[in-house]
């Protein structure tokens, strides 16, 4: 009987202690668990999986940053009395394709438990994902997908920090009209990118009765020779040449306008920042001086104390000057956790209330807002733009002049001599 | 249209027709022989990209590209020599039923392999070797040097192999096993060494087409896949195990997708190559140089 007493006591004191254990947690004696954001960008063929990449190690410096810098989330911050809470990183790879980007953004939410995602590069893969944040109520912020249709159509938990199509198409038709060209060829690939700036330049010539007559081509992405295309451009005798492919197309437009004398007789502007990249000089050589071409960033750009921060501490964790690619990228993590600290709370759908309603700090300074705007001008913020051009073989878009806008100009179109 | 532009235009499509019968030669050579197709053709014309890029950059140097192009092509066909024997001759070897099956499960996931070995041994960036030759004017059409030496060198390699197939003692068995294996086996003949040899010879031939295009078309992991299928379309409006034909529907893929894409639109250049081979298919199901054939 003793023993049996004394059997029971043991058990009665080890339920004690799991329940104090239990209680303990519950309180926050140990470690709150890590918040999860996710990252969902192209990181295997066919997307551009550089881009990919960069916007990787963007994202894994803003966790740093929120890490170190910020010393977690919530912690009293704001007046929230949460405890401390560090953030972690999970990846998926969406190829630039549709039906992965609806696969991990899946996986990030259900088994990752993310409370944002972002890092988006290409807009087909976007546009497939986002309805799955509406249903999950998961807050998605567009890095760098451009396309109208992302903002336009009004998701609820869609967000974006990169210029939208109009964007683009003001800056390349305000820089058109500054140089006093009228005559301008645009190659463009079958994507939501490609035919979106297609659509938005058109739209815009047309709003502004612009004397600019536009020949705009889209080609199969896929394609890898398009000489016969160029061919009939070159015989048009454009002004300028509009870019608008995408990883390896735009790479195959340079060469191959180059091989039939068309580039860089006829000026060719790239529609995104495809050349900041190491990668650019080692295909093209001298073939790729005298492009110009759309950049999100230049060091001549004012950076904000969070972009400096970010500028910094990239060169000395990568080795590397940091990319439009690698701020933007951090700037989403760090906009994801500033709202999860202004709303106090992980879950997405306050994230996504805190969201609309707050402003938060940018890496370029002037701080974002996401409004429950008219149009394509829901819940988008944009960075602005400069048209850069370089002006000599293996230069860094850091040295390359600023061509527009005027504002910032640092040089003027050189022509091959 | 003015004459020019379609001259140019014309030319602009011979010349990369005559680059796409390099890979539907590979690919038909191999169905001839071992009656197999290799979906993984494409791939081995990446790996040739490959090869041949690291040998420029890493070895040889940017002048010596003609030194660094027969070790490309060497290297893929070793490559596909050790495929075949370690892959594909045991399910000739055991007799396994339904081959076809086998043979496209073992190339389809060599693909697979292939593809995710390159992004883990280079990463999924897109390289480029500098251009094999300066600027050609081919008549009106200003060409890029390294597509004129990719079309002769396609010549060249096909005049070699049609030389080879016709005139020596490897060709004579190659041609025998193509006709019929059981009477090439009663003749003596070692089937899975010839095998070994045609599955190499065929896959060199990609090896060579992905090299001598690697300044033109970039070298990235999935540079492979568009080569596959126009491989395979060439083949099939040329008729199967037809190696003229092969030569001739590559001219006129190449004819249709320039002219396609210019007078119609470019939005669908790959749709004018299945446009054809449809059409084909419907006037003439054996393809241009095919025969009919009846099995028992």
């Amino acid at each position: 009987m003793k023993a049996a007493m004394g059997r029971g006591g043991v058990a009665a004191l080890t339920v004690a202690m799991a329940l104090a254990l239990g209680v303990a947690t519950s309180v926050g004696w140990a470690a709150p668990a890590p918040v999860t954001l996710g990252v969902l960008t192209p990181l295997s063929p066919p997307g551009d999986t550089s881009a990919g990449q960069l916007i990787v190690r963007g994202a894994e410096l803003g966790v740093q940053y929120i890490n170190t810098a910020m010393g977690g989330l919530f912690g009293g911050k704001n007046g929230c009395t949460l405890p401390a809470t560090p953030v972690r990183l999970a990846v998926e790879d969406s190829s630039g394709v549709p039906e992965r980007a609806v696969a991990g953004f899946r996986r990030l939410v259900t088994e990752d438990h993310a409370v944002g995602v972002f890092g988006a590069f290409h807009s087909s893969a976007m546009l497939a994902a986002a309805p799955l944040a509406d249903e999950f109520m998961v807050p998605y912020i567009s890095t760098q997908a451009s396309a109208a249709d992302i903002t336009r159509k009004h998701f609820a938990a869609v967000f974006r920090t990169h210029p939208i199509d109009p964007d683009r198409a003001a800056t390349w038709l305000g820089f058109i009209q500054a140089q006093g060209w009228h005559r301008v060829a645009m190659l463009a690939e079958n994507t939501d990118y490609g035919i979106g700036l297609v659509e938005a330049t058109k739209a815009l010539i047309a709003q502004k009765k612009m004397n600019v007559a536009l020949d705009a081509v889209i080609f199969d992405r896929t394609s890898s020779d398009l000489t016969p295309q160029l061919l009939k451009f070159k015989a048009a005798r454009p002004d300028l040449l509009i870019n608008v492919g995408v990883g390896t197309p735009a790479y195959l437009i340079i060469k191959q306008a180059h091989d039939i004398g068309l580039f860089p007789q006829t000026p060719m502007l790239g529609s995104y920042d495809f050349p900041v990249r190491a990668e650019y000089w080692k295909n093209l050589g001298p073939t790729g001086v005298y492009l110009t071409f759309i950049s999100y960033y230049h060091p001549r750009m004012a950076l904000s104390p969070l972009g400096k921060w970010a500028a910094v501490e990239y060169a000395k964790r990568y080795h590397d000057t940091a990319i439009y690619s690698n701020l933007n990228a951090f700037g989403d993590a760090v906009i994801l956790a500033e709202a999860m600290s202004q709303a106090c709370s992980r879950d997405p759908r306050k994230v996504i209330a805190a969201l609309e309603r707050g402003r938060f700090d940018t890496w370029i300074g002037g701080g974002a807002t996401f409004p429950r705007a008219d149009g394509v001008l829901w819940h988008q913020w944009s960075p602005p733009l400069v048209i850069l051009q370089y002006t000599q073989a293996e230069q860094t878009y850091d040295q390359a002049p600023i061509l527009y806008p005027p504002s910032m100009k640092t040089g003027t179109y050189q022509a091959p001599r | 249209m003015d004459p020019t532009l379609l001259t140019q235009y014309v030319l602009a499509g011979l010349v990369i027709g005559g680059i796409y019968c390099l890979m539907a030669v590979g690919i038909t050579f191999i169905y001839s022989v071992m009656k197999m197709i290799n979906w993984a053709m494409g791939e081995f014309y990446m790996i040739g990209g490959y090869v041949q890029y690291v040998l420029i950059t890493a070895w040889l140097g940017p002048q010596r590209w003609a030194l660094a192009l027969p070790l490309a092509v060497l290297t893929v066909a070793a490559l596909g020599m050790l495929v075949q024997r370690l892959l594909l001759q045991p399910m000739f070897a055991g007799q396994l039923e339904r081959l076809d099956e086998y043979a496209t499960i073992v190339t389809i996931s060599l693909t697979v392999l292939f593809r995710n070995l390159a992004v883990v041994l280079f990463g999924p960036y897109q390289f480029s070797p500098r251009d094999y030759a300066p600027p050609v004017q081919l008549g009106p059409l200003p060409i890029n040097g390294s597509r004129v030496v990719a079309f002769l060198g396609a010549a060249v390699l096909l005049g070699l192999f049609a030389l080879v197939v016709r005139r020596t003692w490897l060709g004579l068995a190659l041609r025998s096993v193509a006709q019929n294996r059981l009477g090439a086996l009663a003749a003596g003949i070692n089937l899975s060494r010839i095998d070994m040899l045609a599955f190499g010879i065929g896959v060199g031939l990609a090896g060579a087409a992905g090299a001598l295009l690697a300044p033109v078309f970039l070298v990235y992991p999935e540079s492979g896949a568009l080569s596959t299928v126009k491989g395979f379309e060439i083949i099939v409006i040329g008729g199967l195990g037809s190696l003229p034909g092969s030569i001739v529907g590559g001219f006129l893929l190449g004819l249709v997708e320039s002219l396609g894409s210019v007078l119609i639109s470019p939005s669908f250049r790959d749709v004018y190559g299945f446009g054809l081979l449809l059409l084909l298919l419907a006037l003439r199901p054996t393809g241009l140089w095919g025969e009919q054939a009846r099995e028992a």
